[in-house]
């Protein structure tokens, strides 16, 4: 373990090729990582971030807020089901929104809401709207007055939120009504009717043991709904599975590289070595001791390989336009990190069975 | 041939590099075959439909779903000097039965006879009526096809029979048909009984002969208020998500490139140098530089061709398979220059190999009698 520390330490150059490779491979996986996140983050925080058990599309929307539609009647009918506690409306509209003194028009998501929730506080009074923080960085600033839509509807901001966005557009949290002049003033071809919402947020009663069962009920009482988790109303959002699988499937490709890539070294090295653990071994050194060794360099060699490649990855989200969806996320880089670095051992084990068979006697030239 | 020898004798060691490399093609190829129908499958109906220039709401973000223009803006940009014709074009999304079964599909209405008429029919014919349509092939198998009704649920939705098939007419990956404007109006109100008044999305526009597009647009802009005046072109590069996506999918792409010109270059430089004794005692005994040299790029090409092979294969795979609802389709064009740009790309980075092959000099042969070779 030390001389294989030592090696490391006296000749960085030897390991510099396979580090820079590595060091890009672990650029291209963190960028992955954080535009799969930002594309999941962004298109689904509005849902995540009603704390619901379930929400209540009407039946033919094909559980699209866009398209969804529930009136008075249909809410109370949900509100009289055994085992439901609290109901509230949500309606979401994609409209555009003037920043005062910004000349690009930023993408907004105008979210009526009823109930507060972790993320979310107490609706604010009518005409005036909680912002989602990614809005501060396109130039808004609390207590600016936004203009929304074609009908250009003044709302004032007066607090942040913070992960809020739907489909990529930045939230704005405002109370029923107010939501509804929004929608009416800029869509009058999607009127919404007072009393009337896009779906429902519901919170079971305590002590409700079956979930999916309830939401089943829900659907039963109303005839005319479809009760989703919040995790299912997530997937439901379009394109949200097919992005998932796509970018895991990239992310695990990109893996699987990192280990060809520390096999292939490793195993050139071992090469290079041959002669040298012979002689090591015939001074006594186990092949555990030698193997070790290995790995203990193809980790160091992953680790490096992490810190640079993180800060180049710093570096290039300063430079990457807003237009591109990214988002770093801790808990995705130490994912990431303890991929590559197992990975990496598995690349160096495959030089296992070449350093088992080397014969000491090969020292003195009467090995194989 | 020395070169191919060494492969055969180390085929773990290439076998290794021309895996990595194959994985790495494979994720450049897919990423361009994804990003190619990802652009059809979200905008091909805008793209193969045949109003050159399109009039957003300035407001929508230059997003179809986002705009709607009133009649004053739609008349207004009729009496554009330099406008020969204009359309009325309706785009929405809406819950409709076809195949038996619910499911998601968009209807772009526009003026029969005018502007905004799927460009690439290639069966049946085009609308000459309400409640007809030209729907993707795409979606031929999912109730889609010529003679299929497909029913808008809501009150009184329109029920449409699909009479042609057209290539890439999707929107947002979701079967699309090109109905009258009457006919999107219908399935408008019928999706939104309490609505008002149902507005265009966009106002289709065709110049006069002679004047620039460009310039249109811009007078256009002017003279219209709240519009936004967008070439087809524009109006699909500009789309909101396919600009997002383009860098995206740029940046990925330049890092992957990269990655190969790296891997191929640290391994043969490893090699170079483990070989060096080797290749000393080949110059001595009267190899030319050039000969190493060659031995050295032919063995990256046969490294580099093992890795398009394991690539493009496995990108066909997928291509087979598809993505959800999206066909992965390769144009042959790009596999091309992928594969010349990626070779070119591992040359330079062998390049430091071949220096090292060029510097050896015959005469190390003799130093401490030959003693190390």
């Amino acid at each position: 373990m030390r001389l294989a520390l030592k090696e490391l330490l006296r000749k960085p150059g030897r390991f510099t090729v396979v580090g820079g490779a590595l060091t890009f491979l672990v650029l291209l996986l963190l960028f992955l990582g954080g535009l799969l996140d930002g594309l999941y983050l962004n298109s689904t925080g509005a849902i995540r971030s009603v704390d619901a058990d379930a929400i209540v599309f009407s039946e033919d929307a094909r559980q699209s807020f866009l398209r969804s539609d529930i009136d008075p009647d249909t809410r109370a009918t949900v509100e009289g089901v055994d085992g439901v506690g609290e109901v509230g409306g949500l309606g979401l509209t994609l409209l555009g929104v003037e920043i005062p003194g910004e000349t690009d028009i930023a993408d907004g998501a105008i979210a009526g809401y009823e109930l507060p929730s972790g993320n979310l506080p107490a609706p604010p009074p009518p005409g005036q709207a909680y912002a989602d923080r990614k809005l501060e960085d396109l130039g808004l600033s609390v207590g600016e007055t936004v203009l929304v839509g074609p009908a250009r509807v003044p709302l004032e901001v007066i607090g942040w939120v913070e992960d809020t966005n739907y489909l990529g557009q930045n939230g704005i949290w405002v109370e029923p009504g107010t939501w509804r002049e929004v929608q009416n003033a800029n869509r009058p071809d999607a009127f919404v009717a007072e009393g009337t919402f896009q779906a429902l947020v519901v919170r079971f009663a305590d002590g409700v043991s079956d979930p999916g069962g309830l939401r089943l009920e829900i659907d039963g009482a109303t005839g005319t709904t479809e009760s989703l988790s919040e995790a299912d109303a997530v997937l439901a959002i379009p394109g949200i599975t097919e992005q998932d699988s796509t970018f895991t499937a990239i992310i695990g490709t990109t893996v699987l590289v990192v280990g060809i890539v520390v096999a292939l070294f490793f195993a050139l090295l071992t090469l290079e070595r041959a002669g040298l653990y012979a002689a090591l071994k015939a001074f006594g050194a186990s092949n555990r001791s030698l193997v070790s060794g290995l790995i203990l360099q193809a980790v160091l060699v992953a680790a490096g390989a992490l810190v640079l490649g993180g800060i180049l990855t710093f570096l290039l989200a300063q430079v990457i336009p807003p237009v591109v969806p990214v988002q770093f996320e801790p808990s995705r880089a130490a994912s990431l990190a303890v991929l590559v670095v197992l990975t990496a051992v598995l690349g160096g084990l495959v030089s296992l069975r070449r350093i088992i068979r080397i014969d000491p006697a090969s020292a003195i030239g009467t090995g194989v | 041939m020395l070169a191919l020898k060494e492969i055969a004798r180390a085929r773990v060691r290439f076998g290794l590099l021309a895996g990595s490399v194959g994985l790495l093609v494979f994720l450049i190829l897919f990423q361009q075959a994804l990003f190619g129908s990802l652009i059809t499958g979200f905008i091909g109906a805008v793209q193969n439909q045949d109003s050159p220039m399109l009039v957003f709401n300035d407001q929508a973000r230059k997003n179809v779903e986002g705009s709607f223009l009133t009649p004053d803006q739609a008349t207004a940009v009729a009496e554009v000097d330099g406008v020969a014709e204009t359309g009325l074009i309706g785009q929405s999304t809406y819950t409709v039965e076809a195949g038996g079964e619910l499911q998601d599909a968009v209807l772009f209405g526009y003026e029969l006879g005018g502007l905004g008429a799927p460009l690439t029919l290639n069966e049946g014919r085009l609308p000459e009526g309400p409640n007809e349509a030209v729907a993707s092939d795409d979606d031929a198998d999912k109730g889609f096809a010529i003679g299929d009704q497909v029913r808008v649920v809501g009150e009184d939705g329109p029920v449409i029979t699909i009479v042609g098939l057209g290539d890439d007419l999707r929107w947002s990956v979701a079967p699309t048909m090109f109905v009258s404007y009457d006919t999107y109006e219908a399935a408008q109100r019928a999706a939104n009984p309490g609505a008002e008044v149902v507005f265009p999305s966009l106002v289709a526009v065709r110049p006069a002969d002679g004047v620039d597009k460009a310039e249109l647009a811009a007078r256009i802009d002017a003279a219209v208020e709240g519009v936004e005046t967008l070439t087809r072109q524009q109006a699909v590069d500009e789309n909101p998500g396919v600009r997002g996506v383009n860098q995206s999918f740029q940046i990925i792409l330049a890092l992957a490139f990269v990655v190969v010109a790296l891997v191929v270059g640290f391994f043969f430089l490893i090699l170079t140098v483990q070989k060096a004794k080797a290749l000393t005692l080949l110059r001595a005994v009267g190899a030319p530089s050039g000969y190493l040299v060659k031995n050295l790029v032919l063995q990256i090409a046969a490294v580099l061709g093992a890795g398009f092979v394991v690539g493009v294969g496995l990108t066909a795979l997928i291509g087979v398979v598809g993505v959800g609802d999206l066909a992965i389709d390769l144009e042959p064009t790009t596999v091309v220059a992928t594969l010349a740009g990626l070779t070119v790309l591992s040359l330079l980075g062998g390049l430091a190999s071949i220096r090292r092959v060029l510097r050896i000099d015959p005469i190390r042969a003799t130093a401490d009698a030959g003693r190390n070779l």
